[in-house]
């Protein structure tokens, strides 16, 4: 097996032992409120369908697509549409979301659930079923999946790679997934390349995951056009451009796509929703979550359906493991999650983890700081080959044009791989993300 | 709304390396230097290492203190500029001057600049230029229990052999850390813990021995590149020195300029110049560059590069810098040859006519057998072990038009001034007296040193018939062997004693 991997990285304790061996469970919550905010995905914020009052069944549209990048949204249970009104995600803002009183029941509304022959379908069936579906990067980006897959230059995709490698630490539920849902990935990646005809597939998994490696070698038996890659157990090797440059050997620049590259990239949730959308006619309805970290009683991976509360699911988990202290409630895994004020925000459908940790090495950072000692880890362990020790120069003074022209600082991915290895525990992600900001902004103007 | 949790910007992970670990580490990849340092050369370099430490770290407490800055003396960066500077030095100067060197270092081009990350040149460098500029006596003397020794690149320059294997483990004479493997080992060290890269040391080496195969006059002699890699702190200053992070460029691709900038100049000063501490002034001089390098060499992002092309060239910039060196060398070089006939024939002229001033009525000088053999035996190397670093580079008997011995005549040197060699004539009738002496190489300090060559000094010598002459430094001399001191430059006035000396001693020794 060639191992591949990308430049730069690094290898930041990867937690995975806490749940990376838990079978999924199915969690239900038998009633209480169910949230869906409206800007779950990268685009349009979706219209809501439905009206407060209204009773709605599992897997009915309540949210529709507004334009091209947009999303549906599907109700993941049955129950009274209690209010359509803004609450608090994630994020720690409030937006407009979806309330839905859940009766517990899970009643499935019509056609959810029935079985279709993949061979009937023409390409246009599936993409309409892939956006009816509502499916959006569940890895976590959240971009609508449908428009991933209707590239301009279908032809000449060479390459659609299913991504398993989950890099971040501590979240395991990809690693789950190929274990148990091998088939069902594959059978998504065979429906992926009707959509281009030249292209092969390539499932992306960390060396870290053996027993996923194994499952999905086993799933991909002799189809011909599907390989099983393994790379180098390494952070970021999970982000997109990491992948498309180990398969394709190609690098993106800022505002390309992967299809310029010839390659689509999707998560393996994803991929293996794409097939329940397309077979089994299921709307995103529910992911697979991690809850893990040292501060949780009962590090699992569950199923759960969309609109679940983050406080619920910790429960679940057994809450807070006894004689911790938990000093962080991260959305994801410590490298790229959210930070959490709050527990009672909804579980989004690219939301794939909650991380509870009873250190917060980002406060101890902050007491250890000391002045930039110009080393170069920095610079070293990007994976885009930026030089953050610069930008993080540039970015201080606000000189925005230098960050931006002479620096290409708009290319950072804020995988925060600098921020982790700077000895001097510079805060440079939070830089990045200000600058970045600041530039949109002007932009904009 | 319920309690509110810790937030912050991601990442929330942060890796266990923190600035004080980086320094210890640093620390410790000099541990095995500076062990063998004081293994070869005893407590004397233990106590230098501890002062120099010590100052370092107490400057910089003292500092924060009056200062009222945050403490950062304990933050291990103070430890390895006084290790560094220690390092740097022989180890039997007086104790006074690793202190002042890490004082000089840490006040002035650490602490003054912003401390710890903010300086534009090692400290350490700029303590060891300051006391090489300030106590060059005592910080360029190798001598070892009292007794002078030429360090390896001194005998080699004199025409001597060294064995390579001694100095590469550390045997050769000069300053504490001068073992290349024990540096070598620190820096292995260093750079599998990722501390420094691959990138300076590789690049300083590689093109300091590619400067000294080319212009060294020795072709590509292993040997030779060797001993002058071990000599005048280029691997001391290849691994930890021009590493430093903090005054070394940030990109792979600034650090290579950055390496080879520093090995072409460390060869320059050390073909072309006269200091043999050609690596501190390269490092300080790229260190001084470096801002610049940074600019020029921010590389394009991966995505921007362009894709199509496999080449991995050599950097344009490093090209660039390579080219304008080594026109440089040749230029300097071609000087050089072009001069070098003209300047040995004027050597060579006042030789003579020093020859003909101390031994007046001779109308040939012709060798001598015994002494041209005594002077074999020599090897180039040290005379005797009462005159300091004195040499004997020729001896030759005067006779008259018919074939009478009028006087004796022999050429000495001595390697204790100030500025290089001072090397003199001593011309001496066959009873023993000392017709006079005159200098043939004399380039000590204007108006101190310098005036060892006026009448009122070197007259002294002549008329009188002694074994050996003593410098009297109150300049109340009484008896005839007494030399009154030029005021203010003793050091060159006992290197002048010496060589005489050395030369009444061969004289007795070979013609008597």
């Amino acid at each position: 097996m060639q191992m591949k991997t990308f430049k730069g990285g690094v290898h930041p304790a990867d937690g995975k032992e806490y749940a990376r061996n838990i079978p999924y469970r199915t969690y239900l919550p038998k009633g209480g409120e169910m949230v869906f905010p409206l800007n779950q995905h990268i685009g349009k914020p979706a219209k809501p369908v439905v009206q407060k009052g209204d009773m709605v069944l599992a897997g009915q549209i309540i949210a529709e697509a507004d334009g091209f990048v947009s999303a549906n949204i599907a109700s993941s249970c049955s129950g009274k549409v209690k209010a359509v009104e803004n609450r608090r995600t994630v994020a720690g803002t409030s937006v407009p979301c979806i309330v839905i009183e859940n009766d517990g029941a899970y009643t499935l509304a019509e056609g959810v659930g029935k079985d279709t022959e993949e061979a009937s379908l023409s390409c246009q069936e599936i993409l309409d079923r892939v956006k009816a579906a509502g499916i959006i990067g569940l890895g976590g980006a959240g971009f609508p999946t449908h428009v991933k897959l209707a590239p301009k230059n279908g032809d000449e995709i060479r390459y659609v790679i299913a991504n398993g490698a989950e890099c971040e630490p501590y979240i395991t539920c990809d690693d789950q997934l190929m274990r148990t849902q091998g088939e069902e990935i594959v059978k998504g990646l065979k429906l992926m390349l009707r959509l281009f005809p030249n292209a092969e597939g390539v499932v992306i998994i960390e060396k870290n995951k053996p027993e996923a490696i194994r499952a999905m070698e086993e799933a991909c038996g002799k189809e011909e056009k599907i390989r099983v890659q393994a790379v180098h157990t390494k952070y970021p090797q999970g982000g997109e451009r990491s992948v498309i440059s180990v398969v394709a050997g190609k690098h993106l620049k800022l505002g390309m796509l992967p299809a310029d590259v010839g390659c689509v990239v999707d998560n393996v949730a994803t991929v293996r929703a794409i097939y329940r959308a397309v077979c089994k006619s299921e709307p995103v309805m529910e992911r697979g979550f991690t809850v893990s970290g040292d501060g949780v009683a009962q590090p699992c991976n569950l199923i759960v359906p969309i609109g679940t509360s983050f406080s619920e699911v910790l429960e679940e988990a057994g809450g807070i493991r006894e004689g911790v202290t938990p000093q962080k409630f991260i959305c994801g895994g410590p490298m790229m999650g959210l930070a959490l004020s709050s527990l009672d925000v909804p579980i989004c459908k690219n939301n794939n983890a909650l991380t509870v940790l009873s250190l917060d090495e980002a406060a101890l950072g902050e007491k250890q700081k000391t002045a930039c000692l110009r080393c170069g880890r920095c610079n070293q362990v990007c994976p885009l080959g930026l030089t953050p020790q610069m930008m993080a120069l540039a970015a201080e003074r606000g000189d925005y044009s230098r960050y931006e022209k002479k620096l290409y600082g708009l290319e950072c991915i804020a995988c925060g791989s600098c921020t982790y290895i700077c000895p001097a525990k510079r805060p440079l992600m939070q830089l990045f993300k200000q600058a970045k900001a600041e530039i949109m902004a002007a932009k904009r103007k | 709304m319920s309690k509110l949790y810790n937030v912050s910007s991601s990442p929330h992970a942060r890796s266990s390396l923190t600035t004080g670990k980086v320094m210890y580490q640093v620390i410790f990849a000099l541990l095995p230097t500076a062990c063998f340092g004081i293994y070869r050369y005893g407590m004397p370099a233990f106590w230098v290492i501890g002062v120099s430490v010590l100052s370092a770290v107490l400057t910089e407490g003292a500092f924060d203190y009056i200062t009222k800055r945050p403490k950062t003396w304990m933050d291990g960066s103070a430890v390895v500029t006084g290790l560094l500077l220690a390092l740097c030095l022989p180890a039997q100067v007086p104790l006074y001057v690793p202190f002042a060197g890490s004082f000089f270092a840490i006040l002035f081009v650490k602490c003054f600049f912003g401390g710890l990350g903010h300086n534009f040149m090692n400290p350490a460098l700029a303590g060891r230029c300051f006391l090489l500029i300030s106590f060059s006596g005592v910080v360029a003397d190798f001598s070892v229990d009292g007794v002078s020794a030429a360090t390896p690149l001194e005998t080699l320059a004199s025409g001597g052999a060294v064995d390579a294997v001694e100095v590469f483990i550390g045997y050769g004479n000069g300053v504490i850390g001068g073992s290349i493997l024990a540096l070598c080992l620190g820096g292995l060290y260093l750079w599998a813990v990722d501390a420094i890269t691959f990138e300076i040391p590789v690049a300083v080496i590689v093109s300091f021995s590619a400067f000294i195969a080319l212009f060294g006059g020795q072709g590509f002699d292993p040997e030779f590149i060797l001993v002058h890699l071990a000599a005048g702190g280029v691997m001391m200053g290849a691994i930890f020195m021009a590493t430093d992070p903090v005054t070394s460029p940030v990109t792979s691709t600034g650090q290579l300029v950055f390496g080879i900038l520093i090995g072409l100049l460390c060869g320059v000063f050390r073909v072309f110049g006269s200091a043999p501490d050609s690596a501190s002034y390269a490092i300080i001089i790229a260190n001084m560059a470096v801002p610049l390098i940074d600019e020029i060499s921010v590389p394009l992002p991966y995505g921007l590069r362009k894709q199509t092309e496999k080449k991995k060239g050599i950097p344009r910039p490093a090209l660039i810098l390579c080219a304008i060196t080594l026109l440089a060398g040749v230029c300097l070089s071609s000087v050089y040859e072009m001069t070098k006939d003209r300047i040995a024939e004027q050597k060579q002229a006042a030789k003579a006519a020093s020859y003909q001033e101390v031994c007046p009525g001779a109308v040939e000088f012709a060798g001598d057998g015994r002494a041209d053999a005594a002077i074999e035996a020599l090897e180039g190397g040290v005379y005797g072990t009462d005159f300091g670093k004195a040499y004997i580079n020729e001896a030759v008997v005067g006779k008259d038009a018919s074939g009478n011995i009028v006087g004796y005549v022999i050429s000495a040197g001595s390697g204790d001034g100030f500025e290089g060699m001072i090397t003199l004539s001593v011309g001496i009738s066959p009873d023993g007296t000392i017709n006079g002496i005159a200098f043939t190489e004399l380039n000590e300090t204007a108006g101190m040193g310098m005036l060892c060559g006026e009448e009122a000094f070197q007259g002294q010598f002549a008329g009188v018939k002694a074994e050996h002459f003593i410098l009297n430094k109150s300049g109340t001399s009484s008896g005839d062997n007494e030399i009154d001191t030029v005021s203010g430059a003793s050091t060159s006035s006992q290197a002048v004693v010496n060589a005489v000396n050395a030369a009444l001693d061969f004289f007795a020794a070979n013609f008597q």
